[in-house]
């Protein structure tokens, strides 16, 4: 048997023997745990699955060992992906730490930074918030301009970020600031953390059209921020960004499965809602023949990742296939949810009304929030400029 | 998924003689004599010297065994330059119905000659306006073969023709003709300047049946590989259009500036170029499967359904990206334009597998 069965062999005993029957039933969002100094587990199982894998870092399996990440190759992570996927494990903890900052900070991050840091997003005893984004910086993020003053033993912070997912509920947020307003655009960055708890940090939810508020507003008044807390050197904070950009955007493409929402099959919907003929097809043949077309591009996205995969471990990867990623991903994604309310018809227009069961109010809002997919972490439109400039070469 | 180095370098070598041997021009001179052959058979004698016809049958029949993979790499290459050649319908369709459906005295009569490149051979499966081959009606009914044939490919060039019927209880049969001397035919050029035949078959007696017993599995089988093998030429030939097109746009200029500076012909050759990807990796995910002995039926219908609609609407926006250029015969991009077009039609238009595929998964 080879070292990588033996490991396949190996860690489905161990899920086996470790993932109780209640952690592999599909998970409802206000199941998912979450980092953070005030995590709540829903149920002593998933407290049980939580720690488990925590104990072993395989919260993020691939992080290394010294700083209590699983210490997995790449190939050994995507076994372990397969055989959770396989008994339907799920997701130990879910957290924007393991998803984006955490590869940043192992890039970027001093020794002391990553000792500090990078076990407690391993562990989920701390909940990081990104600060990107600000009223008048979106897709032209550069022209931020939240500032911090150098006083010597300390940052002083003032200004506001907008869009910072769940920065109610964060411990610590990673942000951009301006430290050189002399300096070019991108030049004048630094990439700083900072501690919600700082006095003159404070936090207001945005009313989203799905009805929820997981985006805030942060604002900064005056807040001191240690100078050990500045990432990489001082004004070169773009490259920092740039690289958490690109988990950013590898993992947007990938929402339904990382997904913070309840994933709904497209396949399993309009069997359960279409009217099907005696073979068990779908009657009308339109939308029969729209869905298969989907389903048809959703699987080609899958096997574009799985080429990207192979290419990655022959060492032979093309850097152009990484940049389509996020923009092929999420303009799926989209056309699935509008497909889904077309299958669920007038069901899936209730807002507050009784009669709406669960899965069609969830699969009504999910629709709704799912709009800022093509927006949030660079537009579409960035993204295409970025294929046809990088990937194709078109002059500009 | 991805080329291993065997098939890399089968795709490079394949690359450095069709750049150097087989210039799109050289449709241009097959298209200017109809009555010519379909394709440049000096062309096709140095392709079988560099081994191909053999790459992807196994070494007991005289192959090189380096699986489809080793072909796709090849097919793209032709498919990038328009070259003509009997590598679809020989070597994928004809080579793979002997190998699936042949016994196996018929294997060894023929894949060795196949593999050497001494003898092509072709298959007759399309009747009718669409191709679909639950609806054959060619009958092989005690002894005598009844029906027509259309769109066969490179029929007057193949020492083998092989038809697809179907047997006096209605299941899928294949017989092999070993001349077309007593068959009626009518061989014409299409819009992308191949050549295609007709065939009527009228009682004719004295074919021979390949293999023996119930073989529709195996039938559908090879025509699978038939249609995943054009469809990973058609992703050489809109890869091809989307790197002219790219060229074009960072030449020309109008208004003082470079067209490709203009933000709506970015976006859209970054569409394109998402389109081709997902195409292409449909394409080397069923040549995988192919290759690891699993069964292709729903992912050839997700390939070719993909490239059809891929390298359909790459040549439209080629042609309307060259600006008046684009609609000249001087220009290439219409031979592309029109070769896609035949090749929607060859092995199930996007409409066709569209469905087939819904059916493999359920809906």
């Amino acid at each position: 048997m080879s070292d990588l069965e033996t490991f396949r062999a190996e860690t489905r005993a161990w899920l086996e023997a470790h993932c109780p029957e209640s952690q592999r039933q599909p998970i409802l969002k206000r199941e998912q745990i979450w980092g953070g100094r005030n995590r709540v587990f829903p149920s002593a199982d998933a407290q049980a699955w939580f720690e488990a894998m925590a104990d072993r870092g395989w919260t993020a399996p691939s992080w290394p060992k010294e700083y209590g990440g699983g210490g997995l190759s790449i190939e050994e992570a995507k076994v372990l992906q397969q055989e959770m996927a396989r008994l339907k494990c799920r997701p130990p903890l879910y957290e924007i730490g393991i998803w984006m900052f955490g590869p940043a900070l192992l890039a970027y991050g001093n020794e002391a930074q990553k000792q500090e840091h990078i076990p407690k997003i391993v562990k989920g005893e701390i909940r990081w918030a990104q600060g990107y984004s600000e009223p008048g910086a979106g897709s032209d993020l550069a022209s931020l301009k939240t500032k911090a003053e150098d006083m010597g033993d300390h940052f002083l912070v003032n200004g506001t970020k907008i869009w910072t997912t769940n920065a109610h509920k964060a411990d610590w947020i990673f942000c951009l600031v301006r430290t050189d307003p002399s300096a070019p655009k991108q030049q004048g960055i630094s990439f700083l953390l900072i501690d919600m708890a700082s006095e003159g940090v404070s936090v207001s939810p945005i009313e989203l059209i799905s009805g929820e508020s997981e985006f805030c507003q942060t604002f900064f008044d005056n807040v001191k921020v240690p100078k050990e807390n500045l990432v990489g050197e001082l004004n070169k904070g773009w490259d920092v960004a740039k690289e958490l950009l690109k988990h950013e955007r590898t993992l947007m493409s990938s929402m339904e499965s990382m997904s913070e929402k309840e994933d709904f099959s497209l396949l399993e919907l309009a069997q359960q809602y279409l009217s099907l003929n005696s073979e068990g097809t779908i009657e009308d043949g339109e939308i029969r023949s729209r869905i298969a077309q989907l389903l048809m591009e959703m699987e080609a996205f899958e096997q574009l990742n799985e080429r990207m995969f192979y290419q990655y471990k022959a060492k032979q990867v093309d850097q152009r296939l990484g940049m389509l990623l996020k923009h092929i991903g999420t303009k799926q994604l989209q056309r699935k949810d509008e497909l889904i309310l077309e299958v669920l018809g007038n069901k899936a227009l209730s807002w507050t009304a009784p009669t709406a069961n669960q899965q069609e109010h969830i699969v009504t809002r999910n629709w709704a929030f799912n709009k800022s997919h093509t927006i949030a972490g660079g537009t579409s439109e960035i993204q295409l400029n970025i294929i046809a400039k990088r990937a194709l070469g078109m002059a500009s | 998924m991805i080329f291993n180095e065997e098939q890399s370098m089968l795709k490079d070598t394949a690359r450095a003689f069709i750049e150097e041997n087989a210039p799109v021009d050289n449709l241009r001179k097959l298209r200017a004599a109809p009555e010519g052959p379909a394709y440049d058979l000096e062309l096709w004698q140095q392709l079988v010297e560099l081994g191909i016809p053999a790459v992807a049958l196994p070494e007991e029949y005289g192959g090189l065994g380096f699986g489809f993979m080793g072909l796709a790499a090849v097919l793209g290459e032709t498919g990038r330059n328009l070259v003509a050649t009997p590598l679809v319908s020989s070597v994928a369709l004809a080579a793979s119905l002997i190998k699936l459906v042949g016994t196996e005295e018929q294997k060894s009569r023929w894949l060795p000659a196949l593999a050497s490149g001494e003898l092509t051979a072709t298959v007759a499966v399309q009747e009718g306006r669409h191709y679909n081959p639950k609806s054959i009606e060619t009958k092989w009914a005690n002894g005598a073969l009844s029906g027509s044939k259309t769109m066969v490919m490179d029929a007057q060039e193949a020492g083998l023709v092989l038809v697809i019927a179907k047997n006096a209880s209605g299941a899928l049969c294949v017989l092999a003709l070993n001349s077309l001397e007593d068959v009626e035919q009518e061989r014409y050029m299409l819009m992308d300047g191949r050549k295609f035949s007709d065939l009527h078959f009228r009682d004719l007696a004295g074919v021979e049946e390949l293999g023996e017993g119930e073989q529709v599995a195996s039938v559908e089988q090879a025509l699978d590989i038939a249609t995943i093998a054009l469809a990973a030429e058609m992703i050489g030939g809109a890869e091809s259009l989307l790197e002219r097109t790219v060229y074009h746009l960072n030449e020309r200029e109008q208004f003082d500036v470079k067209l490709a500076t203009f933000q709506a012909l970015q976006h859209r050759c970054a569409e394109m170029y998402c389109q081709l990807e997902l195409a292409r990796s449909a394409v080397l995910s069923a040549f995988t499967r192919l290759d690891q002995g699993r069964n292709i039926a729903k992912a050839a219908s997700q390939a070719k359904a993909l490239a059809n609609e891929c390298y359909q609407h790459i040549s439209n926006e080629a042609v309307q990206m060259h600006g008046g250029m684009g609609i000249t015969d001087e220009l290439d991009i219409g031979l592309y334009l029109k070769r896609s077009r035949v090749c929607n039609q060859l092995f199930g238009d996007a409409n066709f597998h569209r469905k087939r595929y819904a059916l493999q998964i359920g809906i």
